[in-house]
This record gives C-alpha cells, sequence and structure tokens, in this order.
C-alpha cells in the first residue's frame, strides 16, 4: 500500500482527481495552515494541477527533506516558484499550440507501457490541450518526453536527490483531470500513465 | 487598481505578470488577505481555481468593499458560503468550437451590459465552468445557456456592483492556450478600473523560479 499525500489548495475537481485504490491510501493536506505538514509518513507527496505554488515555496525545506529520506515526489503543476529541487518549470506563450506534438525520449521503466502519447497532443482533435510551458531540467534529470522544439515536457529525476521525482510541464495526471478533458482517450491516456507511475516509480511501499 | 485573489495558482500569477496587465492587478494571497489588502482599490476579481473554503472565512472583507461601493467579479465556482447563489457543476465543453460550432455554451447574452457591449459572439464567450441554480432575487440576468441556466448576473443589492459568471476569463487567459481572450479581459479589466489596457500579453521567463516575494 501506497501512503500519498496531495497538496489541497481547494480548488473545484481536486479530491476526484485521487481516489484510495487498493495500492495507494491518499491524505489531502489543506494549504492554509503557515507551517509546513510532517510528510514523514508518506511514501509519495502529489503536486496537483493548480496548486499553491507560493504555500510549496514555503514548504521547500520539507519538500528537500521528504526527497533525502529516499521518497517519491510528483508535480503536475507549473511551478513558478522555486522550490522543486534541480529543476524549474517556465511559462511561455511563444509557440501556437496547433503545433505542439509530443515526443518520448526515454522510457527505461516502461511508463509509457499501454499508453498512447497521442492522447496527450489530441483532445477531441485539438492539439496543444495537457501541457503548458516547458521544464528547464537539471543537468543530471532524463527527459522523459520532449515537445515539436525538443524543450522538455516530462522529466525522470533520480540523481539531484537521494529521492524521485516526476515533474509534467503542468499537464494533469491523476484520476480524473477536471474540466480539462472528457475525450475518452486523453481520459484513459492520464490515468493509465499516473498508476504506471504508482507502479513503476515508488520504492518503498509501505505494507 | 484591480485585486486579484490569488490562490498560489500559475495561471493566476501569470495573468498579473503579464504586461499589459500587471500594472492594472495586484496579486492578493488569500492566506494574507486582511482590510488593509484592499484600501485604495477599485475592484476586487475572485479568479476561477479560488480557495473558496479561505474566501467563505473573510467574506466580510469582500461585502464591507462592497459596501464602500466597490465593483467584485467572481468568476468560475463560487460556494453559497459566501455568496447568496447556487453553483452547480456541468462537464466543460471546451471543442465545441470544432464539433457544433454554431452552438456555443452561452446562447443568450445581455449585449448592454458594459463588459460585453461591442463584443462578438465568439468573444463573449469561450466555455462554461458550471452553471447557478439560484441567484439573489434582487440580481440581473447577463448570459444563459441553451437550457436557460444562468451563466453570468450581477446585481448592486450590497453597494457597489457585484457581476459573477461561470466562465473564466482570467485563469484562461493566464494559460494562453485560448487566442482571443485580450477582447474579454480587456473589456473586463476597464469596466473594473477604468484603464483600457494596452500591449501584448508577453510571458518574461524571469517571472519564473522566483522565490515568493512576501517570504
Amino acid at each position: 500500500m501506497i501512503k500519498a499525500a496531495v497538496i489541497d489548495n481547494g480548488i473545484v475537481g481536486l479530491r476526484e482527481s485521487y481516489l484510495d485504490q487498493p495500492h495507494v491510501q491518499y491524505d489531502f493536506l489543506p494549504t492554509h495552515q503557515a507551517t509546513a505538514p510532517d510528510f514523514s509518513p508518506y511514501d509519495l507527496l502529489v503536486v496537483p494541477n493548480g496548486t499553491d505554488q507560493v504555500a510549496m515555496y514555503h514548504w521547500r525545506e520539507a519538500v528537500q527533506r521528504f526527497l533525502n529520506q529516499g521518497k517519491t515526489l510528483f508535480c503536475f503543476d507549473g511551478w513558478f516558484t522555486h522550490w522543486l529541487p534541480g529543476s524549474q518549470w517556465v511559462a511561455d506563450n511563444s509557440k501556437k499550440t496547433i503545433d505542439i506534438r509530443y515526443t518520448l525520449k526515454a522510457d527505461r521503466y516502461g511508463l509509457f507501457e499501454g499508453v498512447d502519447l497521442n492522447h496527450f497532443i489530441f483532445s477531441n482533435g485539438i492539439s496543444g490541450w495537457w501541457a503548458c510551458g516547458y521544464i528547464q531540467p537539471a543537468p543530471r534529470a532524463e527527459v522523459v518526453v520532449a515537445d515539436t522544439w525538443g524543450r522538455c515536457i516530462m522529466l525522470l529525476d533520480e540523481q539531484t536527490t537521494p529521492g524521485t521525482i516526476f515533474a509534467t510541464a503542468s499537464g494533469p495526471l491523476g484520476d480524473y483531470a477536471y474540466g480539462t478533458t472528457d475525450d475518452a482517450g486523453s481520459m484513459e491516456g492520464l490515468t493509465r500513465l499516473y498508476h504506471n507511475l504508482l507502479t513503476k516509480l515508488i520504492k518503498t511501499p509501505v505494507s | 487598481m484591480i485585486g486579484l485573489l490569488f490562490n498560489g495558482v500559475w495561471s493566476q500569477y501569470a495573468f498579473a505578470k503579464a504586461g499589459k496587465y500587471q500594472h492594472l492587478y495586484r496579486l492578493l494571497y488569500i492566506h494574507d488577505l486582511t482590510e488593509a489588502s484592499l484600501q485604495g482599490l477599485k475592484a476586487i476579481a475572485v479568479p476561477f481555481q479560488s480557495n473558496q473554503a479561505a474566501i467563505r472565512e473573510r467574506k466580510g472583507l469582500i461585502y464591507n468593499f462592497l459596501k464602500q461601493g466597490g465593483k467584485v467579479f467572481v468568476a468560475g465556482d463560487s460556494t453559497a458560503d459566501w455568496l447568496d447563489a447556487q453553483w452547480e457543476d456541468r462537464p466543460v465543453n471546451n471543442y465545441w468550437w470544432v464539433k457544433d460550432p454554431t452552438n456555443p455554451p452561452v446562447s443568450q447574452t445581455d449585449y448592454s451590459h458594459p463588459v460585453y457591449e461591442g463584443l462578438s459572439v465568439r468573444h463573449a464567450c469561450w466555455h462554461t465552468h458550471g452553471v447557478y441554480t439560484r441567484i439573489p432575487e434582487h440580481a440581473r440576468i447577463v448570459q444563459t445557456n441553451g437550457r436557460g441556466e444562468v451563466i453570468s448576473w450581477e446585481t448592486n443589492h450590497y453597494g457597489g456592483t457585484l457581476f459573477v459568471t461561470t466562465l473564466d476569463p482570467i485563469v484562461e487567459h493566464g494559460i494562453q492556450q485560448i487566442t482571443h481572450l485580450d477582447h474579454y479581459v480587456d473589456k473586463l479589466t476597464e469596466w473594473l478600473c477604468g484603464v483600457k489596457p494596452e500591449g501584448q500579453f508577453e510571458m518574461q521567463a524571469a517571472d519564473y523560479g522566483v522565490a515568493w516575494e512576501n517570504d
């Protein structure tokens, strides 16, 4: 059983996106508290799409301690504040969404088993729906998916800290993606990829 | 100057940092909001993806601002804990313009409202996040969908003007995936503060990877 913490800033649709299942159980940690939550009981910290990035900046040292314990961080949001170790997300509107395509660059863990990358490119026939901006990866991080211009859209970083970081350029992953897509293929793709992350990346599940 | 209630969401931040809007909007982090935060503002904007529970705890500040004659704009979802209305979720159709372009999610708009005056049908609606199934008796309906459900409404009952919509102009403009939103947002901004934004929506890489200034 994976014990996971989800950062919760009260936005609509968040709690429906992470549902308890036999292999994973979630606690939702509200962002109104001044002091950082205790992440130590958890195997996984999920920073979902639409997160309070001000709170994450305030809690950056707690995140670093969590990763120093060899645990796993998923960030599916645009982190405009500087808290995620090594890598940085940047917003950008210089490219047209109609031109956005993604390429799988590396997948040592088989994260894309059963996942069609085209479902992340097109939703209801429209491209560029999933991610925003790009990631400046840490020097030793692995670019998993790149966009049309070779910019990092998904990264896996097992080098910068003793833990594991998987991040997207604000592309939502989970059991649901409120308001983002209702395309059956896109929904299946992002859910399957998310559960592949859970089963293939978490190294220290607590039984 | 317009106060933008801020839930730490990147699209809210990106909007407030954009070159054409940064001198007109001030981010007000919701957990730090006080009476002093609102001093000197002409309007408050409550964007989609706000923290409804945190707003409920501070609703007195908002209604006091209205009482003093200010304008308050509420976008996206809300709760009846702080707004005398009932919002309900509905599936988001953000592809109608490809699949069924003659059938947008809003079917009726009062184009005499200052925000909508001069806007085309396409610019007055892109997609909606739910509907209002109940609005105050003193409210005026501004937009409805094809089922007659309320999308946008307004009231002067509280002193100033409260304008509420399930459109999401600020968050969506911050995301920058819809290219025509300058039309709506510029009209909204001018209505809220009296100044028409000029220039382009520019994103600067230097605004990303920042320390939070109030830290």
